[in-house]
C-alpha cells in the first residue's frame, strides 16, 4: 500500500495518462455492450408491448372474400397463434425529409383503428398537435426534422396532398421505411376523405403472430404464395419478425460494430502501453527493488503493490469511463433513435456494468502481472548493481564515424534502434491508427463527400427518375420516352415478389437485358442472367442456403412454379441480401408484371421534378407512381452520411487522442529513463532544442514505417473488413475505393501530429540541468 | 603578463533551503589565465562545485558578471551557455557520466560533432587524441561499461578535449578511481596542461592539487587565499611543503 502510494507520487502524469487511456477503453467498452445487448432486446420489449405480429402483410384488396381466403389459411396453419386483419389503404408514397425525400410502402389506418388493434397495435409517442391531420412514424420526428403542427406534402400514389402532423407513433413492424412498409396514422375525417376521393383502391392489413418467431421468413413465404397462388392480380407488402429486427437495427449493429472494435483497438494499446509501463518502472528502480529484497521484502509482495496500483487505477478510470459513457449515451441515443425508429430509455444496465469492470480491471491486472514477472528472478545484489546495465555489451547502432546523417538524425536513430519496447509500442499504436484513418477516409471518399459508391452498393441501381405504369399504357410510355430528347435512357427496373421453394421468399429484380442497368457492379461473381431460365441469387442467401452457380432451384410466384439455373451472385442491400434477378420473359414464366416500374436517365440539368409532372399529366391514371430517385436517395441516405460523418470525426478525434496519451506516457518515461544522458548532453553543449528535436525524431521512424506499413495493409484489408461490418445487411464484399491521397495526406499528417505530440512533452528537458550531474560538496 | 581566460566581478550564488536563503558564493572577484592549471580547493561546503558550475556556464550566478572574453555569460540564456560550453569548455566529471549506449568513439564524437562538421578531421583528432591519453584502438569500439574506471576517465578527457576547448574543467577528476589509476589520470591531464591547455580543477586531495600552478582556497563563499605553485616537476618535494603550509595557513 504504501509503496502503491509512493509510485502514484512519484508518475502523476503517466498514472493520468494511463487512466485516460483506460477509461477510453472503459468508455468504448460500455457504450458497445449496451448497444449490443441492450438496444435489440428493446425491440422486443416493445414487440411484446405492443402485441407485434411476426408476420405482417398487407394487399390492396378487402374483398370479404380475399379475407376469408387468408383466414382459412392462417386459420389452418399450426404455426399460427393469433391474427388480426383490418382496413387500410396501401401505396406508394413519400414526403419531404431530410433534404431529400423518404419514398416507402405506405400502409394508411384511421386513428382508433390502428390505437386498438389487438396484434401490432399502434401507439403514440408525440400528440398534441392539430385535431386533424396525419400521425408520421416517430422516425421521422426523432431528430426534430419534421414537427408536430406543421404541414407536409404527402404524395400518396400520383397525387400530393398537404396534411398537417399531429403527432408520431410507434409501430414495430412498420415504423420505418426499413420495415419495407410505413404506417402512417390518419385522423378519421382524413382517412374518410380518403375514402370518399376514391382514388386508393381499399386494402386489408394483416398481422399475424406465430409460435416460433425464429420461423417468421418461412411463414411470410407461405402466406404470400398462398395469396398469390389464389389471387394472382392481387398487390401485396410482407414482412417478418426477422427481416425487421435486422433492418431497423442496421445503424445500431454498424455502430456498435465500429465501437466495438475501437473498444478494443483502445484497450490493447492501453495494455501494450501498460506492459512497457511496468518494464520501464523495473529498469528505472531496479537498485530500489533490490534493496527492498535485501531487506526482505518477497516478489510476491513488490508484485501486489504494483497490481494493487495499477488495479486500483482500472478500477478509478473503468468506473469513470462507464460514466462518461452513460453522460454521453443520451446523445448517442438520439442518433439511432433517429435511425431505428423505436423509443430508448436510458437506464442503468447492470450486466455492461459488470463486464466492463471485469475486463478493464482483469486484463490490466494480467498485464501487470505477466509484465511484471521479471520481479521473481531478480537477485538483490544483480539490482542493486542496476541489473544487466553494468553488463551490457549492445551493438552500436549507428556508428558516427560512418554515418553522414545530422548529429541530431544520427542519435535519434541510436535512440530508436535500441530501444525495443517504445517501437513495439509506437507500432502497435500506429498500426492500429492506420487502419481507423483508411477506414475513416474510406468512408469519406464513398459515403460522406459522394454517396454514390455507398448507394451503389446499398441500393443497387441507380437512375434519375422511376415511373410505374399500367401493363396497357407500356407500350405508349416507351414510345413517347424514346422520342423523348430529355429522356436519355429508359429501362424495364421491376422489383416483384419471387418464393425459393423450400426456402423464403425473395424480392425479384426484373428487367428487360442486364446490360443497359446503370450498376454493372450488382453481380459480383457469374452474371446476369442472359436467358429466361436463368437467376441471380444474392451471395449472402446463396451462401446461408448453400446454393451454388450452376445450381438449379425452383421458384415459384402467383401459384406458379419454374425451374431456374443460378448463374450469378448479386450483392445488395436493399432487402438485406434477399434478392434475386431476372430477365423478365424469365420471371414471367412462373409471374405477371401488371405494373412495371421503368427507371429513367435524363439529359443533365433536366428538372426530374417538372418531367414526372408532365408525365404523369399525359399518362393521368395510367401511372402509378413516380419517384425522383435522387431526392428519395437524399432524405434517407444522408441520415446514414450523418450518422457516419459523427462516427469519422468521433474516431478521428478519439485517434488523436490515443496519439497524444500514449507518446505522453513513451515520451514521460524516456526522459526518467534517460535523464542522465540528457544531463550529460547538456553539459557537453547540446542545447533544449536540439534535444527535443533528437527525442521527437527517436519516435519517428517506427511512426512513419508503421504507419506507411498500417496504410498499406488497412487499405488491402479494409474492404474485406468493411463487408465483414456489413455482412447484417447482405454485403459480403465490399469494393470501395481507398482514396490514395486522402489517406497519404492523412497519414503524413498523422505522422506530423504525432511528432508535434512528441515534442511537447520532451519540452520537459528544458527542466533538466546539467549541474545535477556534477558531484556534491 | 598572463592573458586572461575568464573573469568574475561580484559573483554570488544564492540558493533558497526551506525557505532561507543560503549564500554559497560571495562576491567573488577573480581572474582565470590562459595556460594556467587552476586548482579550487577548500572544504566541504565551502563553494567549489557550485564556483565550477558558474565558471563553466553550467549555472548562472544570483548576482555578479562572468566574462570571457567579449562574452558576458551571466547574461547568456542557458541555450547560449550550452553553445558557449560546447565551443569553448570542455568537462571531466568524477563519476564519468559517458553515455552508456554509446561506444568509446561515439561518445566523443557525439561532443565533437556539435562543433565541427568536418568529419575527417575529428576523426584525426579523435584517433589522435586516444592514442595520446593510451586507449588503443581495439577499444574504441567497447562500450563504457566493458571499461575499467581509469580508461573511462581518460575517454573522458578525450571527449573534453576533442573540441580543443579554451578551458578544460575538471570536478574531482579521481574522486572516484583507486590511486594507481587517479595517478594516470592526473598525468594526462598534466600532459595536456604541458601542451598548453588551461585547466580549471576541483578537489581536496592533496596529491591531485600538486599538479596545479596555481592554487585558489575557497571558505565561506569566499576566495579565502591563493598559492602560485609554479611550474610543476615531478618529485619535487618543495613544491609539496609550499602547498601543505598554504593549505595550513589558510586552515585546511
Amino acid at each position: 500500500m504504501l509503496m502503491a502510494r509512493a509510485n502514484f507520487r512519484r508518475a502523476k502524469g503517466q498514472t493520468a495518462a494511463i487512466a485516460l487511456l483506460v477509461l477510453l477503453a472503459a468508455f468504448m467498452l460500455n457504450l458497445w455492450l449496451m448497444l449490443a445487448t441492450d438496444y435489440k432486446q428493446n425491440f422486443d420489449r416493445y414487440h411484446d408491448k405492443l402485441n407485434g405480429e411476426h408476420v405482417t402483410l398487407v394487399m390492396n384488396d378487402d374483398r370479404e372474400e380475399v379475407r376469408e381466403f387468408l383466414a382459412k389459411t392462417l386459420g389452418e396453419d399450426d404455426r399460427v397463434t393469433e391474427y388480426c386483419m383490418d382496413d387500410a389503404f396501401f401505396m406508394v408514397g413519400s414526403f419531404v425529409y431530410h433534404q431529400g425525400e423518404v419514398n416507402t410502402e405506405l400502409v394508411i389506418l384511421e386513428k382508433e383503428t390502428a390505437l386498438n388493434r389487438p396484434i401490432g397495435t399502434v401507439e403514440i409517442v408525440e400528440d398534441g398537435g392539430p385535431e386533424s391531420g396525419v400521425y408520421l412514424p416517430m422516425l421521422y420526428g426523432s431528430d426534430g426534422r419534421i414537427r408536430t403542427g406543421e404541414t407536409i406534402a404527402l404524395t400518396i400514389g400520383n397525387r400530393t396532398r398537404d396534411y398537417q402532423v399531429c403527432g408520431f407513433l410507434n409501430s414495430v413492424m412498420a415504423g420505418s421505411h426499413n420495415c419495407s412498409m410505413s404506417v402512417v396514422m390518419f385522423t378519421e375525417d382524413r382517412y374518410e376523405e380518403l375514402k370518399r376521393e376514391r382514388e386508393l383502391i381499399p386494402s386489408t392489413l394483416v398481422s399475424v403472430r406465430i409460435r416460433d418467431k425464429g420461423e417468421s421468413q418461412e411463414m411470410e413465404a407461405d402466406l404470400k404464395e398462398a395469396l398469390s397462388a389464389r389471387y394472382p392480380e392481387i398487390r401485396t407488402q410482407t414482412n417478418s419478425y426477422e427481416l425487421v429486427t435486422s433492418s431497423r437495427y442496421i445503424s445500431q449493429m454498424i455502430c456498435s460494430g465500429i465501437v466495438s472494435a475501437m473498444a478494443f483497438l483502445v484497450t490493447l494499446i492501453a495494455l501494450v502501453v501498460i506492459a512497457s509501463n511496468v518494464i520501464h518502472y523495473i529498469q528505472e528502480n531496479m537498485k530500489n527493488l533490490g534493496v527492498l529484497k535485501a531487506v526482505g521484502y518477497e516478489s510476491g509482495q513488490i508484485m501486489g503493490a504494483l497490481l494493487f496500483q495499477f488495479s486500483g487505477v482500472a478500477l478509478a478510470a473503468a468506473l469513470a469511463g462507464i460514466g462518461l459513457s452513460y453522460g454521453l449515451f443520451p446523445a448517442v441515443n438520439t442518433m439511432m433513435i433517429s435511425q431505428t425508429g423505436i423509443p430508448y430509455a436510458v437506464r442503468f444496465l447492470p450486466l455492461p456494468f459488470f463486464l466492463t469492470v471485469f475486463i478493464s480491471v482483469g486484463a490490466v491486472s494480467l498485464t501487470v502481472w505477466l509484465s511484471a514477472r521479471r520481479i521473481r528472478k531478480l537477485e538483490p545484489i544483480m539490482a542493486l548493481r542496476e541489473g544487466i546495465r553494468t553488463h551490457s555489451f549492445r551493438k552500436n547502432h549507428v556508428p558516427l564515424e560512418r554515418t553522414g546523417l545530422p548529429l541530431s538524425f544520427a542519435l535519434a536513430l541510436k535512440t530508436t534502434l535500441s530501444g525495443v519496447k517504445q517501437n513495439v509500442t509506437m507500432c502497435i499504436t500506429m498500426l492500429v491508427l492506420s487502419l481507423v484513418l483508411v477506414f475513416s477516409g474510406l468512408m469519406v471518399e464513398n459515403m460522406i463527400v459522394d454517396m454514390t459508391p455507398f448507394v451503389n452498393m446499398i441500393v443497387g441501381e441507380m437512375a434519375d427518375s422511376c415511373i410505374s405504369v399500367r401493363a396497357e399504357a407500356e407500350e405508349e410510355f416507351l414510345r413517347r420516352m424514346e422520342a423523348d430528347e430529355r429522356v436519355e435512357k429508359v429501362y424495364l427496373f421491376h422489383t416483384a415478389n419471387a418464393v425459393h421453394v423450400g426456402g423464403i421468399g425473395l424480392m425479384a429484380t426484373v428487367t428487360d437485358d442486364f446490360a443497359d442497368v446503370n450498376n454493372q457492379d450488382v453481380c459480383i461473381e457469374g452474371r446476369y442472367p442472359r436467358y429466361d431460365n436463368e437467376v441471380a441469387v444474392a451471395v449472402k442467401y446463396a451462401r446461408e442456403k448453400g446454393l451454388a452457380i450452376g445450381d438449379e432451384i425452383t421458384m415459384a410466384a402467383e401459384g406458379k412454379e419454374a425451374k431456374y439455373l443460378i448463374c450469378g451472385y448479386t450483392q445488395i442491400s436493399n432487402n438485406l441480401g434477399r434478392d434475386c434477378m431476372f430477365l423478365r420473359s424469365g420471371y414471367e414464366r412462373m409471374g405477371s408484371i401488371p405494373n412495371a416500374s421503368y427507371y429513367i436517365n435524363l439529359a443533365e440539368g433536366v428538372d426530374v421534378d417538372a418531367f414526372q409532372e408532365e408525365v404523369g399529366a399525359w399518362l393521368g391514371d395510367d401511372m402509378n407512381a413516380a419517384i425522383n430517385i435522387l431526392d428519395v436517395l437524399e432524405g434517407t441516405g444522408r441520415v446514414y452520411v450523418s450518422l457516419m460523418t459523427a462516427i469519422v470525426i468521433a474516431i478521428l478525434i478519439l485517434s488523436g487522442v490515443v496519439i497524444l496519451f500514449v507518446l505522453y506516457l513513451l515520451v514521460r518515461s524516456m526522459l526518467a529513463r534517460k535523464k542522465r544522458e540528457y544531463g550529460i548532453l547538456k553539459a557537453l553543449g547540446f542545447t533544449t532544442g536540439q534535444l527535443v528535436l533528437q527525442t521527437a525524431l527517436s519516435f519517428m521512424p517506427a511512426v512513419v514505417l508503421s504507419t506507411a506499413a498500417g496504410l498499406l495493409i488497412s487499405a488491402q484489408v479494409i474492404n474485406p473488413l468493411t463487408a465483414l461490418f456489413l455482412h447484417g445487411i447482405g454485403i459480403v464484399k465490399c469494393t470501395f475505393t481507398v482514396p490514395v491521397a486522402f489517406t497519404t495526406a492523412a497519414g503524413a499528417g498523422m505522422c506530423l501530429l504525432a511528432f508535434l505530440l512528441a515534442c511537447l512533452p520532451s519540452l520537459k528537458i528544458r527542466k533538466i540541468a546539467p549541474k545535477e550531474l556534477l558531484s556534491g560538496e | 603578463m598572463k592573458e586572461t581566460l575568464l573573469k568574475t566581478e561580484n559573483l554570488s550564488k544564492s540558493f533558497s533551503n526551506g525557505g532561507t536563503l543560503q549564500h554559497v558564493l560571495k562576491n567573488i572577484d577573480l581572474e582565470l589565465y590562459k595556460g594556467d592549471f587552476t586548482v579550487i580547493m577548500g572544504a566541504s561546503g565551502a563553494g567549489k562545485s557550485t564556483l565550477l558550475y558558474a565558471l563553466s556556464g553550467m549555472d548562472t550566478p544570483t548576482l555578479g558578471r562572468i566574462a570571457f572574453g567579449e562574452e558576458v555569460l551571466s547574461e547568456k540564456s542557458s541555450d547560449a551557455l550550452a553553445v558557449f560550453r560546447r565551443k569553448h569548455c570542455g568537462f571531466v566529471f568524477q563519476q564519468i557520466y559517458l553515455i552508456d549506449g554509446m561506444s568509446v568513439m561515439d561518445n566523443v564524437l557525439a561532443a565533437g560533432f556539435l562543433v565541427s562538421r568536418d568529419r575527417k578531421a575529428l576523426l584525426q583528432r579523435a584517433k589522435e587524441l586516444f592514442l595520446k591519453v593510451d586507449i588503443p584502438e581495439k577499444t574504441w569500439g567497447k562500450f563504457p561499461a566493458q571499461l575499467s574506471g581509469g580508461e573511462a576517465q581518460r575517454v573522458g578527457i578525450v571527449r573534453a578535449l576533442i573540441n580543443s576547448p579554451e578551458i578544460l574543467f575538471a570536478d574531482e577528476p579521481t574522486g572516484a578511481l583507486n590511486s594507481r589509476t587517479g595517478l594516470d589520470v592526473l598525468d594526462t591531464l598534466t600532459a595536456f596542461h604541458e601542451q598548453g591547455q588551461s585547466v580549471v580543477m576541483v578537489t581536496h586531495d592533496m596529491r591531485s592539487a600538486r599538479r596545479g600552478n596555481r592554487i585558489l582556497y575557497l571558505k565561506d563563499g569566499s576566495v579565502l587565499g591563493e598559492c602560485d605553485l609554479g611550474v610543476y616537476v615531478p618529485g619535487d618535494e618543495k613544491r609539496h611543503e609550499k602547498l601543505k603550509s598554504f593549505l595550513a595557513e589558510m586552515g585546511w
